[in-house]
């Protein structure tokens, strides 16, 4: 096992996610990917056709929210990486575990989210890191002391 | 590939039925050449005083069995019905029409001799009383049906207008043979309700705009505006909210939030501020200068069409207005966000960086060309109305040029063109045109019109208020397009109102009102779908709590505006 996987989203619900993974990877002395997932479903209803261009924008979007994250690692001594990928959620953790050969995977519980729609809800949560843990061999983690 | 074809099939779709509307134009009814003899003109008109085409005038003789002659009623409502040279006894005119009672008028005896000395009989306007039936009630519910779903969400804009359409399109086509009063228009018809102009216009733009957002140019503005405020809030929020504005009056409030709210949120991590303390002020800036020209929303296309309205006239007309709420709009933004402004912090080399790597122009080449393009159309647009020049053909030669000077990959292009937006377009005229034909509109105008009387103040309060509210749990372009009649016959009937005044109170309620709600402007929503996916959602709450007392106070000024323009 070689790495943590972290999935953000930036803002206030993400910092405590961003905090335990940085200091399992202490604990554990690996190194942190954190993942952001570009969704752009929002736009279906109202823009469909300026995809390609808001597609390029949300890219180095997440990949500054990803670079805020990696600093306050690396301030910590742990070494970090940013990945921004697109699809669901839930396969690009899959995915990125996989690739990197994670022993662990670290996720937050943001507020305020689509209760059928979203894999971070709490109905969905333990089934959803069974299967994490069931595909890829990786420990899922929940930031705020669920495991 | 599914895209082309669907985008080809629209564009054939869009030329037939231009070409339908050519063929299908009523010709004058008067011959060319040799004047006619022995011909009865009028005019029919509705209970608003406005022009019914269409109506089916008889002339019957012998006991009203026998036809002796009959025509249609032109656009603006006239017609001439050239008689045939028999000695008449008796003439009775019948003027039928669906969704109007059958109106009959008998001949005197001066109006026969004048006939049959091959004289011209003029007669008196005729008014037709709307027959309120069963296809009345059909359009109403399936109108409602539209904006319900549209509202709620159930569908997408488009599939709900598609799918008011084609019922009312069934409804004329199947049920008419089972029960004639099911019948609202037919195809012919319907089209006549489609307003090209708004069509080409929205095309022709979203092709320049397609070009413009691939440029950089909104990053390289918002990493300037960074620069330019030296960390100070007050006047960085200021720039960001000007750049959004102007940036909304030339092109669509949708495009010009998607490109503006990533890297305003950049910014905001970077100092260390609520991403939404900057998002919130831009996107109320973006509805409110948004229509201060002719092109920033589509309601104003819409408008602009319909009433006539130049470039030239919301600039003149609505800018003064608009600066005026921008002000109140940036002190309220001040006010209401100044803890967050308060605790902005220095940013880090690190992100300094990085913003002013994302703040370059990448398509140098094609900014230039498309900004000389882009003045050469603001050129026409200002000074186009002198020679007749549509807004939509300027559009539409602006792009054409844009893509024959950078030569774009081509296929990219018009796929850039939002396809779905303009049938959401086509549809929506059809389905507004069904509640037309059968009288729902002049309903409304005749009850605004009691309301109102002649209070030419009361009406604009009405409209300005009604449509700011309303703007805020309805879709706005809908409610645009049905109020545009109504807003015509008031036009027409108010006096004082011929300065087009009502025009410019729907325009500030319409789009000024997207401010109260969260779904109260498309703009609204894709900000709220970026910020969420940054991590700092929009609620419709947060959103009703900071956007109606915006809304409050903008509309407020753009009233006190027009009170004192008009």
């Amino acid at each position: 096992m070689s790495g943590i996987v972290c999935a953000i989203r930036g803002g206030p619900d993400s910092q405590p996610t961003i905090a335990k993974a940085v200091s399992l990877a202490q604990e554990r002395d690996l190194p942190v990917y954190f993942l952001y997932v570009v969704d752009l479903n929002f736009l279906v209803q109202t823009s469909s056709a300026r995809l390609h261009t808001i597609s390029k924008e949300m890219d180095q979007m997440g990949e500054f929210i990803l670079l805020t994250a990696q600093a306050k690692a690396e301030a910590r001594g742990v070494t970090a990486h940013g990945v921004v990928r697109h699809g669901q959620v839930r396969d690009q953790i899959v995915a990125l575990c996989r690739e990197v050969e994670a022993g662990y995977v670290v996720l937050g519980r943001p507020k305020g989210q689509n209760q059928e729609r979203n894999v971070f809800t709490h109905d969905h949560l333990d089934a959803f890191a069974q299967s994490i843990s069931r595909e890829t061999g990786a420990q899922v983690v929940f930031a705020g002391g669920a495991e | 590939m599914i895209g082309k074809r669907l985008s080809l099939w629209v564009l054939g779709l869009i030329v037939l039925a231009a070409g339908v509307i050519g063929v299908s134009r009523p010709r004058p009814a008067a011959a060319q050449g040799e004047a006619p003899t022995r011909v009865i003109v009028g005019r029919v008109l509705d209970r608003q005083n406005q022009p019914v085409e269409g109506v089916r005038v008889t002339a019957l003789t012998g006991g009203n069995s026998e036809v002796i002659a009959e025509t249609l009623t032109q656009p603006d409502g006239s017609f001439v019905l050239v008689m045939s040279p028999l000695i008449m006894d008796s003439l009775r005119l019948e003027f039928e029409r669906a969704h109007f009672e059958t109106a009959g008028l008998a001949l005197v005896e001066e109006d026969l001799e004048r006939l049959r000395a091959q004289g011209t009989v003029t007669l008196p306007s005729l008014t037709l009383v709307r027959r309120i039936g069963p296809a009345f009630w059909i359009a109403t519910l399936l109108f409602i049906a539209m904006l319900g779903l549209i509202a709620s969400g159930q569908l997408h804009n488009t599939l709900a207008a598609l799918v008011g359409m084609a019922v009312v399109y069934g409804v004329s086509y199947l049920g008419e043979p089972l029960w004639e009063e099911l019948y609202i228009f037919d195809f012919a018809r319907s089209l006549q309700f489609v307003d090209w102009n708004v069509i080409f216009l929205i095309m022709g733009m979203m092709i320049v705009i397609a070009v413009v957002e691939r440029t950089g140019i909104f990053q390289w503005l918002a990493f300037r505006s960074y620069k330019l405020s030296g960390g100070r809030m007050w006047l960085l929020l200021t720039i960001l909210m000007i750049v959004t504005g102007v940036a909304s009056a030339f092109l669509d409030n949708v495009t010009t939030m998607l490109l503006m709210t990533p890297i305003t949120i950049q910014i905001a991590i970077a100092l260390n501020i609520n991403p939404l303390a900057l998002l919130m002020p831009e996107v109320f800036a973006s509805n409110v200068v948004g229509i201060s020209t002719l092109v920033g929303t589509p309601t104003n296309i819409l408008i602009g069409s319909f009433g006539g309205i130049t470039f030239n006239d919301f600039l003149i007309n609505l800018t003064p207005g608009v600066v005026l709420a921008m002000v109140g709009l940036v002190l309220y933004s001040l006010y209401v966000y100044r803890k967050e402004y308060r605790s902005a912090g220095e940013m880090s080399p690190l992100l300094l960086e990085k913003l002013e790597e994302r703040g370059r122009i990448t398509q140098p080449d094609h900014l230039r060309k498309a900004g000389w393009v882009g003045l050469g159309m603001i050129v026409l647009f200002v000074f186009g109305e002198n020679i007749h020049l549509l807004p939509s053909v300027t559009a539409m030669m602006g792009a054409t040029a844009l893509m024959v000077w950078i030569r774009p990959d081509i296929e990219e292009m018009i796929e850039a063109v939002d396809w779905t937006t303009l049938v959401f377009f086509i549809s929506l005229f059809i389905v507004v045109g069904a509640v037309q034909e059968v009288g729902l509109i002049s309903v409304i105008a005749e009850w605004i019109g009691r309301l109102v009387g002649d209070n030419l103040p009361l009406a604009m309060l009405i409209i300005i208020w009604l449509g700011a509210v309303l703007s805020t749990v309805v879709a706005n372009i809908p409610f645009t397009a049905a109020m545009l009649p109504v807003i015509g016959f008031l036009t027409a009937t108010i006096p004082g109102a011929e300065s087009k005044v009502l025009f410019y109170c729907l325009s500030v309620g319409s789009a000024m009102g997207g401010n109260g709600s969260l779904i109260g402007a498309s703009a609204n929503l894709v900000t709220a779908g970026i910020a969420e996916r940054a991590g700092y959602p929009i609620t419709y709450v947060y959103f009703l709590k900071k956007g109606f007392p915006a809304l409050l106070i903008t509309v407020g000024l753009a009233t006190v505006w027009l009170f004192v323009r008009f």
